[in-house]
């Protein structure tokens, strides 16, 4: 019945049953009805900046985009929270372990439905946010930085969930991580940027002052949804980026070791 | 011989120095089902989990159809199913989306899968249910859902703790009828319990565990020699006269006499079979209005307690 056995390091059985981890995550989210949630959100968000009458569409999108990083950290704080001890927490790893695969494979595929569940919502507010632009100011006007801003919310995006993910492959239930991840990386990391600013440190290390390129790109010093943030530095482009990356890199490296040396005793 | 179970002096110790495991040495055959038997907290299910790799042992091997589990875990997992404990459920997903998820994890092709799914769900009565939301799932179906994952991709080795966990008497009955099945087609099934009355009706031998030690290895035939019983249980026409009462005491060969309701009465005796039956015939010479005789069902569990070490407690 099965193709028989696959040899010990055998690098394509591993991709491939990460896939098949991806895909399996990916329909609990949508059984879940979580993912729809977080869509609609995406959808509605920016739907309620209409009401803000601002004179040219940059200034719109920087507006509109400051508030994109609060709906990132939550949608990774929901669909990472849970990915790695929910399985030790809710016993599935009783059912998905003493199976052919190796625990990794598991949650590389679980990790990567986090992040493609977040661009989803990511690519929706962008997409309504581009439509608002072009109904309210016309072609014409599309900003520049748009896609500098689009590249870094992608990027974000990576990085809250490993920061998420490696909350999860730490903390010993579901609702800590997605609690701690959610207010991490919107009051803790915030408010540190702050106190570093007003200490004449510029954060740029932190990746939620990274994440300022998100409406920076578009509006220099644009704006930002948080405790307060004097403007005194602004992160730069590449840098910025590279530091998103070391978080999203490290975080899940960090998780995948730790949760796959996580005990079932 | 190639045993389908096979571990060597199997130990495991906690973090906390607890040690559940003392040296368990496992040499199971291919075909056979095997009781696992002991007390809660005897190490049955931590036996298990090494079997499958969720946890490690401190030291000893452990090897199914002749792999380590320890070095070729890939190779080794796709040989057996398991049932371990209570597993927790997809709640969202049905039985179908889960199984087709396992299925492809052991790499079983579209067609293949898609028939072997209808064909277990068949068998543990969940055809119904296939595509159901799990969550809405009894325990007794949940239960079934799990047999039907372990033995999905048709392995030749089947591990199930405590399969009628939660279950009523049907479903313990639907259980056993299973494992009988899996039997004809030739699996090897490992099925713990603590219960022996639970598992001497489907398996061929028990290993008795105890406080992390294999304390007794018995076929079931061997086993059922050795529940003899040293009691019979007679009833009369009518309740004895008190008279009667007191020759009965005297009839040879008793040795105790238990009045029960005057209608009947409870004889020890040593047990022999000869015995029973001169007994029986001395009542009747006696003119004792006997109306049944049998001896007293002893229960599996008596030859439990007296398997497992007396210091208990
Ligand atoms: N992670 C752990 N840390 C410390 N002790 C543990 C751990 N897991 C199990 N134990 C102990 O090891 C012993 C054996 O546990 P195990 O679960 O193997 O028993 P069991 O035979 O399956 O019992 P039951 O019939 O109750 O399921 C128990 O005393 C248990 O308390
Ligand atoms: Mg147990």
């Amino acid at each position: 019945m099965t193709t028989g056995p696959s040899p010990r390091y055998d690098a394509k059985a591993d991709l491939q049953d990460t896939y098949l981890s991806f895909r399996f995550e990916l329909t609990k989210h949508l059984r879940r009805r979580r993912l729809l949630i977080v869509a609609a959100l995406a959808v509605l968000v920016p739907l309620l900046f209409y009401a803000f009458s601002v004179e040219t569409a940059a200034t719109f999108a920087a507006v509109s985009l400051s508030f994109l990083s609060v709906l990132i950290v939550a949608s990774a704080a929901l669909f990472a929270g849970d990915a790695i001890c929910g399985e030790f927490e809710k016993k599935t790893a009783l059912l998905s372990f003493p199976t052919p695969q190796r625990r990794t494979s598991i949650f590389a595929g679980k990790y990567m439905a986090a992040v493609l569940a977040t661009l989803i919502v990511v690519a929706i507010y962008y997409a309504i946010m581009m439509l608002q632009v072009l109904h309210l100011y016309g072609a014409g006007e599309v900003p520049s930085g748009l896609a500098q801003s689009f590249a870094s919310a992608a990027v974000y995006s990576t990085s809250a969930v490993s920061v998420v993910f490696l909350l999860s492959s730490v903390l010993q239930r579901s609702i800590s991580s997605t609690i701690v991840g959610f207010l991490t990386l919107l009051m803790v990391l915030p408010v540190l940027s702050t106190i570093l600013t007003s200490l004449e440190v510029e954060p740029w290390f932190i990746v939620t002052y990274a994440a300022d390129l998100i409406s920076d790109s578009v509006v220099a010093n644009g704006f930002s949804f948080g405790p307060g943030r004097f403007g005194v530095y602004q992160p730069d482009f590449g840098p910025g980026i590279a530091v998103m990356l070391t978080y999203t890199l490290a975080g899940f490296l960090g998780a995948v070791c730790i949760g796959s040396r996580k005990s079932m005793e | 011989m190639q045993y389908a179970i096979e571990t060597e002096n199997l130990t495991k110790t906690f973090r906390n120095g607890f040690t559940a495991l003392d040296g368990v040495s496992l040499s199971i055959p291919k075909g056979h089902v095997v009781g696992y038997l002991g007390p809660n907290g005897a190490g049955k299910t931590t036996t298990i989990k090494i079997l499958t790799t969720l946890i490690r042992p401190t030291s000893g091997t452990a090897r199914i159809s002749g792999i380590d589990v320890m070095t070729s875990p890939r190779e080794a997992l796709h040989k057996v199913g398991a049932l371990i404990e209570v597993p927790g459920m997809y709640e969202y997903l049905t039985p179908r989306e889960m199984l087709t998820y396992f299925g492809r994890v052991y790499r079983m092709d579209k067609a293949g899968l898609e028939h072997r799914i209808k064909e277990i769900l068949e068998l543990v009565k969940l055809s119904d249910w296939d595509d159901k939301k799990i969550g809405s799932f009894s325990t007794g179906m949940q239960r079934r859902l799990v047999i039907a994952k372990s033995i999905l991709h048709g392995p030749e080795i089947v591990v199930l703790d405590e399969p009628v966990l939660g279950l009523d008497p049907k479903g313990i009955r639907d259980v056993r009828e299973l494992i009988r099945q899996f039997q004809r087609e030739g699996m090897t099934v490992f099925l713990s319990s603590h219960l022996l009355a639970e598992v001497s009706e489907v398996c061929d031998s028990v290993i008795f565990l105890d406080r992390g030690k294999v304390v007794s290895t018995d076929r079931i035939e061997n086993i059922g020699n050795q529940l003899q019983s040293r009691t019979i249980n007679v009833r009369f026409l009518r309740p004895l006269a008190q008279e009667e009462a007191t020759r009965l005491m005297s009839v040879p060969l008793v040795e105790d006499v238990e009045l029960i309701d005057n209608g009947s009465a409870r004889l020890r005796f040593d047990g022999r079979p000869e015995t029973s039956h001169s007994i029986l015939r001395e009542l009747l010479l006696r003119d004792f209005p006997v109306v049944y005789y049998t001896p007293e069902d002893v229960g599996l569990e008596d030859y439990y307690v007296s398997v497992m070490s007396d210091d208990r407690r």
